[in-house]
């Protein structure tokens, strides 16, 4: 497989097995280059599992994971220049301030200079200069973030990055992965939360109990996002009478007002069964994207938010 | 200071370090100071000769004889002490090598760097043993510039042989610590098993001579090796040196094997 053209992350059946619990099942997961993949899927689903199979942390018990065409377990130091990590709960070194994060980190990639690592911590507002003991919470996923993006590998495996840190710094984080991607770097991120990743990802899978239940593009679920309807009729009518498309979900009818949720691609065949009879009212509201995302996977899925 | 992950690891210990440092040298100046009053002492040779043999034989290395600088530094600091102190920085440092970052969860950070697990645990080992040989350094210089002061006059060349041994007998029970910890990710593992192994050895050493059944072990007790020749009289052992740097170095190639092969606790 060639590095330069070939998907950035790429697993064939990969497994991990801790005794008889099986964290994650026959996965096959692709990350192409300049993409943003948001790994969705509760907590405990085995989406940490599959950054630390990534980061040749455990070792796969059946099946294999590659990055840039390099086998994550065998020819982990390789896959280690090219990748930034974050861990889901990252640990820094209680003593070392963040400018001796750096330095040590920075000397461990044999990078001759900080500047870019400055220049990150500067945009997220982080002061380098204090221990990590003395930083809040949110300041050391600030930290943990300036040292995996700070040597500007090709992949971001980020478990769970925006936890901890406010708005602003979010919309900050986002450009910077926007900026990552515009150079050709791809990103893996997880979160339990599709609102977390939707303003960034390209395309989405969902874990369920250590299988891959979905993997879907974002502009795919848009397409499909639930529209809320009502319409009142001049007098009652029966939902058979309708004729509304099949996909169209939860109708209720109650006297003479017809409530449901239909994807977008629907809404067209709702009108015009709808049209056919006298309407007083109508209403229309598009749905939450996640609300969409439940829809679809809720039952599959547990409650995924 | 933090070029790599040796220099990281040092940087870490710097003030535990120069506290042992300190201590030490505050307790050679203390086996000093009260010397001269020991020295001219025939009854602490005759309470020697009264206690039990056994009890003896743990406490005095080779013979037990206060009247002799040499005898004094071995009963003092050499049998008991001088081990107990570098044995307790030896396995600390090995243990919490691997299995301390593990446990406070800093490995999976410091191991998504570009370094290979070998090199990790190796160069963790490397700041052990620069620690071990500090701390013997500092015994040996507090042991050559004190003693004079209080008339405790002793070979250099057998000073320095002495803690040659004494270090190679702390890495000995260090790197078995290494080894445990890096196999297993488990610091109280780590730290429980060369301790006993050490108070074992330790026995095995001090009784071999006494006990029939132990007498065939003794030669294999790494305190044998330390003391059984008797360094601050005879010098450097080489078959002494040669054993414990074998078993070292094993002790780290099973550290890298053992750590190369597993996961990394979450």
């Amino acid at each position: 497989m060639d590095a330069s053209t070939g998907p950035v992350v790429s697993t064939r059946h990969l497994t991990k097995a801790y005794g008889r619990l099986l964290a994650l099942r026959q996965l096959d997961l692709r990350v192409e280059p300049g993409e943003v993949f948001g790994y969705l899927g509760p907590n405990g689903a085995g989406k940490t599992t599959t950054f630390r199979l990534l980061m040749g942390l455990l070792r796969p018990t059946s099946g294999r994971a590659s990055v840039l065409g390099l086998d994550t377990w065998r020819a982990s130091v390789a896959v280690h220049r090219q990748v930034g990590y974050l861990p889901g709960e990252p640990v820094l070194y209680d003593r070392l301030t963040g400018h001796q994060h750096v330095e040590y980190f920075r000397s461990l990639r044999s990078m001759p200079e900080d500047k870019y690592a400055r220049a990150l911590a500067e945009r997220l507002d982080l002061e380098l200069g204090k221990p990590a003991r003395s930083l809040s919470k949110g300041n050391r996923q600030k930290l943990a973030l300036v040292l995996a993006l700070m040597s500007r590998p090709r992949l971001l495996v980020l478990d769970e990055p925006t936890s901890g840190l406010d708005p602003m710094v979010q919309r900050e984080f986002h450009a910077l992965l926007r900026e990552h991607t515009a150079e050709g770097g791809s990103v893996l991120l997880s979160s339990h939360v599709l609102a977390e990743v939707q303003r960034v990802a390209d395309r989405i899978g969902v874990l369920r109990a250590g299988r891959l239940v979905a993997v879907e593009r974002l502009e795919d679920l848009r397409r499909k996002s639930l529209h809320h309807l009502t319409a009142r009729f001049a007098e009652p009518v029966a939902a058979a009478d309708l004729h509304l498309p099949d996909d169209v979900r939860d109708v209720v009818v109650d006297g003479d007002t017809v409530t449901c949720s239909a994807p977008q691609s629907a809404l067209d065949g709702v009108l015009k069964g709808v049209s056919r009879w006298p309407v007083v009212d109508f209403g229309c509201v598009e749905a939450e994207l996640e609300e969409t995302f439940l829809a679809y996977y809720g039952e599959e899925t547990g409650r995924v938010a | 200071m933090l070029r790599d992950v040796t220099l990281k690891t040092i940087y870490d210990q710097r003030r535990g370090l120069l506290a042992w440092c300190v201590s030490l040298a505050l307790l050679v100046a203390m086996y000093v100071a009260v010397w001269p009053s020991i020295r001219g002492q025939p009854s602490m040779a005759q309470f020697l000769d009264s206690m039990p043999k056994a009890f003896r034989a743990l406490f005095a290395m080779s013979g037990a004889d206060m009247s002799s600088p040499a005898g004094y530094v071995q009963i003092e600091l050499l049998s008991f002490l001088g081990p107990m102190i570098l044995l307790g920085y030896a396995i600390a440092a090995g243990s919490s090598a691997v299995a301390g970052e593990e446990e406070r969860h800093t490995l999976d950070m410091l191991l998504a760097n570009p370094v290979s697990r070998a090199r990790v645990v190796l160069e963790k080992g490397a700041a052990m043993v620069v620690g071990v040989l500090l701390l013997a350094a500092v015994t040996a210089a507090a042991l050559l510039f004190e003693g004079p002061l209080g008339d405790l006059r002793l070979p250099a060349g057998n000073v320095v042989a002495a803690m040659v041994h004494l270090a190679l007998l702390a890495l000995v029970f260090g790197s078995l610590a290494l080894a445990l910890g890096a196999s297993t990710g488990r610091l109280g593992l780590s730290r429980a098993v060369p301790a006993v192994a050490a108070v074992a050895a330790y026995v095995v050493n001090g009784l071999g001579p006494l006990v029939s059944w132990l007498e065939p072990l003794q030669k294999f007790s790494p305190f044998y090796q330390y003391g059984g020749h008797d360094p601050l009289r005879t010098g450097v052992s080489t078959s002494g040196i040669l054993v414990a740097v074998l078993t070292v170095l094993a002790f780290a190639g099973l550290a890298v094997a053992g750590f190369r092969r597993r996961d990394i606790a979450a």
